[in-house]
């Protein structure tokens, strides 16, 4: 396949992406997570099929790293709302709360698995696969709990409480990624900085974009002039991290945040970015499945059943915290958190920015276990997700006719 | 001018100081990461290219309205001033891989330019451009050409050739300057959102020149080259290819133009996601083809204006990229202007421009005349006709490929013309609108004003 077909192809999956997004909600088929379009890159990749080879994908990494900055630049804006609400400040807590119990559980297996099964890497990659593991599995995603409520027409506190927690633990994975990142600076980059600098330049940068684009539309912009400031700030902010090496994830998050943070018009912001989102995703999540190799270290399997193992102990963990907190979570038994374990786009967004970041075992490990565990969530999250919110009466039994009505409590982004 | 007042006095100097500023940090950003990273993948360094070429471009073009200078200035010296014989900010090999961007953003102008073209306006200015376009192909050519050979001694690699190779060269020199610049028309059409006899006129004949262009260059090319090479005959082969590229370019833009309109009738969503399939899918068909892309979009958006009720339709998508489109194309071409060349080769390129541009005028002044044209667009008709870009650009490079012993300082001396004019050019053409008053008050949506989820579908 050569460079102008893929790129046809991967516009027409944009296209139908887009029509999977109407105004502010998901609509159409497909799975929250998206894991499908990663199980058809995989199929197309060069370890099936071949119909897109490791020189395509080489080829094409500027349109992957500018796919996975404007998600998480998408991610960013909207981080901390569900719709146009604030999310309140105990689901803020809760939802970094989750992260941190999630991602350190994860990165701690991954890293007991790693030294026991003697990969053969050394300390410094041994922390990095963790990390980048743990980063991949923390969050759960904000397409999850919408897509059933959606779907089931559910109302009541528990839908609105699951839906802040997936709208309020993006923040955690991506610091970590930053640092993470910064542990194995580039050799092209020729002036010396400490260590610890990096992360603090990656979100810096972020912010200070942000902060001046949000300065410059203090001012009517024509909506044209908007859009090429838009595309601008994130253009410019992702080229520059990518060429230092940095978190093009992370800098591209804290520039949403810092616009929706600063700008006065940041709901008008994220009305127009936020049908941008699902158009930029499927490619990026072909593209992500065609950089998936099985082979790419061993005892993946072992590896990969402690990260996800973990993880699913860590939501159970996190499900029985919510219980406690929450009156309508504690009636829905104790396997709410489990409701929690769907993944999808910025879980793979990251495995896929390590596999580029650190190709071979490390990269390529981070990226295969992301991968699973966003499917086994799908199998399991939104199941549990459903049947949690049918025991407390938020979901009608009865089959629900014709196309669902889209909640006003959830407001859904 | 006009239309930029309200806007103006709105935006105070504080916020042209802050603009400013924020200019300098982005570009002071950008400085230090290509100095920090001097060495790195062509590819990523692409986006940040592109992103700060599109910040800087809208920031320039912001800081310069108060002159009265178009967008498309501002844009062109945020090209030149980041690229790489100033700033470096954005280096030689990533302008040259930035070409795919510039294809898409052709594409895009070319629809737009097509669809602006209204053939009932058409119809009532068709005395004013018949006239036009006898005048400026044909005197312009003539009297170009004579220009040449007059100022030979001052072209270093003109002065010492016999009169025929002389007359051959003067004659592709001619027929470089019929060549105007459609994208910059449309750039300060879409800045201004003018209406009136100029721009109409304007539209109409730099559109149809287009075509008018193509022809003229490819009779010349058959012609002057036995008197250049002497080895050479005079062969119709090139009027076969040139009958096939127009006919197959005319056949495949109606079929796409059709196609579009019916897309807009019946699904009517997610335009822009199409319009980037079809501007990509389209030109590499053509490129492929060899078939000319500009002509091939331009009937596309004439089609669809023309013989589809859902022209409004489709020109309001159009709209909505505008600026990321010129600043793109525009921010590039900046940027890719050699400017020790056009240092070193200012003199005779200023005679060269200053030159077309009198007889583009003496030209213009003359079918106005004729066609008993209204004083308004007699005066200034000519001013929106002295901008060149892309097509004297591409038109220069054939002239390089099929002469090689006199192409490559004619070139160079075509890209310093070409340079001035596409400096010049816009600035008086808009300041022809503004005078004529056909500079619209209407402001183009704000975007404060979204009241509902928008995106340029």
């Amino acid at each position: 396949m050569n460079a102008v077909l893929l790129l046809m192809g991967l516009l027409v999956l944009s296209y139908l992406g887009s029509f999977l997004f109407r105004g502010r909600a998901t609509t159409g088929a497909g799975l929250p997570s998206g894991v499908e379009y990663v199980a058809l890159g995989f199929l197309f990749g060069p370890h099936v099929l071949d119909l897109v080879g490791g020189d395509m994908l080489a080829s094409f990494e500027p349109v992957v790293q500018v796919a996975l900055g404007w998600l998480a630049f998408a991610v960013g804006l909207d981080f901390g709302y569900a719709g146009e609400k604030r999310v309140r400040v105990g689901s803020l807590m809760l939802g970094t709360l989750g992260a941190v119990v999630t991602g350190g559980a994860v990165a701690a297996a991954t890293w007991c698995a790693v030294r026991a099964l003697h990969l053969g890497i050394s300390p410094r990659q041994q922390v990095l696969l963790a990390g980048g593991v743990g980063a991949a599995c923390s969050e759960t995603t904000r397409h999850a709990v919408r897509w059933v409520v959606e779907r089931q027409n559910a109302r009541g506190p528990l839908a609105e409480r699951l839906n802040e927690v997936a709208h309020a633990d993006d923040l955690l994975p991506l610091l970590a990624v930053a640092v993470l990142f910064a542990l194995e600076p580039t050799p092209d980059v020729v002036v010396p900085l400490a260590l610890r600098d990096w992360p603090a330049i990656t979100v810096g940068i972020g912010l200070l974009i942000g902060g001046g684009a949000s300065l410059l539309m203090r001012n009517d912009l024509k909506l044209d002039e908007t859009w090429a400031v838009l595309f601008g700030v994130t253009l410019l902010a992702i080229g520059a991290t990518a060429r230092l090496a940095l978190s093009t994830l992370t800098v591209s998050f804290f520039l949403g945040m810092a616009m929706a943070a600063l700008s006065k018009h940041g709901p008008e912001l994220r009305r127009m970015v936020a049908p941008t989102e699902r158009p930029v995703l499927l490619p990026a999540l072909v593209l992500a499945g065609a950089h998936i190799d099985f082979q790419s270290s061993p005892k993946l399997g072992l590896v990969a059943a402690a990260a996800i193992g973990a993880r699913l102990l860590a939501k159970l963990v996190l499900g029985w915290v919510l219980a406690a907190a929450s009156p309508s979570a504690r009636k829905a038994g104790g396997l709410i958190g489990v409701s929690l374990m769907s993944s999808g786009a910025l879980a793979i967004s990251i495995g896929l920015a390590f596999a580029l970041r650190f190709p071979g075992q490390v990269g390529d490990t981070v990226l295969v276990i992301a991968a699973l565990s966003a499917l086994f969530g799908e199998f399991v999250g939104p199941l549990q997700l459903r049947r949690s919110l049918e025991i407390v009466g938020e979901i009608d039994r009865a089959p629900v006719t014709g196309r669902a009505q889209r909640p006003h409590n959830l407001g859904a982004t | 001018m006009s239309g930029e007042a309200p806007r103006a006095s709105r935006k105070g100097a504080g916020h042209h100081a802050l603009q400013a500023l924020l200019l300098l940090a982005f570009g002071s950003l950008l400085f230090y990461v290509t100095r920090a990273v001097p060495e790195v993948n062509g590819g990523l360094w692409m986006i940040s290219a592109i992103g700060f070429l599109l910040l800087a471009g809208t920031l320039l073009s912001e800081l310069l309205a108060p002159l009265g200078l178009p967008h498309l200035t501002g844009y062109l010296l945020a090209g030149i001033v980041s690229g790489p014989y100033v700033l470096r900010l954005v280096d030689e090999h990533t302008v040259k891989s930035m070409s795919p961007v510039n294809t898409l953003a052709l594409a895009l102008i070319a629809l737009a330019g097509g669809a602006e073209l209204d053939l009932t306006t058409l119809r009532k200015g068709a005395r004013s451009l018949g006239w036009a376009m006898l005048t400026q192909c044909l005197l312009v050519f003539v009297l170009v050409t004579g220009a040449f050979m007059a100022v030979r001694s001052l072209i270093p690699f003109a002065r010492d050739l016999p009169l025929g190779p002389l007359f051959g060269v003067a004659a592709l020199w001619g027929a470089l300057a019929v060549t105007r610049s459609p994208a910059a028309t449309l750039a300060i059409l879409s800045q201004t959102r003018a209406q009136g006899p100029l721009t109409s006129f304007t539209l109409g004949f730099v559109m149809a020149s287009d075509i008018v262009v193509v022809l003229l260059v490819a009779t010349v090319l058959g012609f002057v080259r036995p008197l250049i090479d002497t080895s050479a005959t005079f062969s119709a082969e090139g009027f076969k290819n040139l009958a096939h590229g127009l006919f197959g370019s005319v056949a495949i833009g109606t079929t796409l133009g059709l196609f579009i309109a019916a897309y807009l009738k019946l699904v009517n969503k997610q335009m822009l996601v199409m319009l980037l399939g079809l501007g990509f899918g389209v030109s590499t068909v053509l490129d492929y083809l060899q078939f000319d892309a500009l002509l091939t979009f331009m009937v596309a958006g004439f089609i669809v204006r023309n013989l589809s009720a859902q022209g409004h339709k489709f020109i309001q998508y159009i709209e909505q990229t505008g600026t990321v489109v010129y600043v793109v194309f525009f921010a590039t071409a900046g940027a890719d202007l050699d400017v020790p060349l056009l240092k070193e080769l200012l003199p005779v390129a200023l005679l060269m421009a200053a030159s077309r541009g009198l007889i583009t005028y003496g030209a213009s002044r003359l079918a106005g005349r004729m066609a008993g044209d209204p004083p308004a667009l007699r005066r200034w008709a000519w001013s929106g006709l002295v901008s060149q870009a892309g097509l004297a650009l591409g038109l220069s490079v054939v002239v390089a490929r099929e002469f090689p012993s006199i192409g490559t300082p004619f070139r160079a001396l075509a890209l310093a013309t070409v340079a001035l004019n596409e400096m010049v050019g816009p600035v008086l053409f808009k300041l022809a609108l503004d005078r004529t008053g056909e500079t619209s008050r209407v402001q183009a949506p704000s975007f404060a004003s979204i009241g509902t989820p928008t995106t340029p579908e």
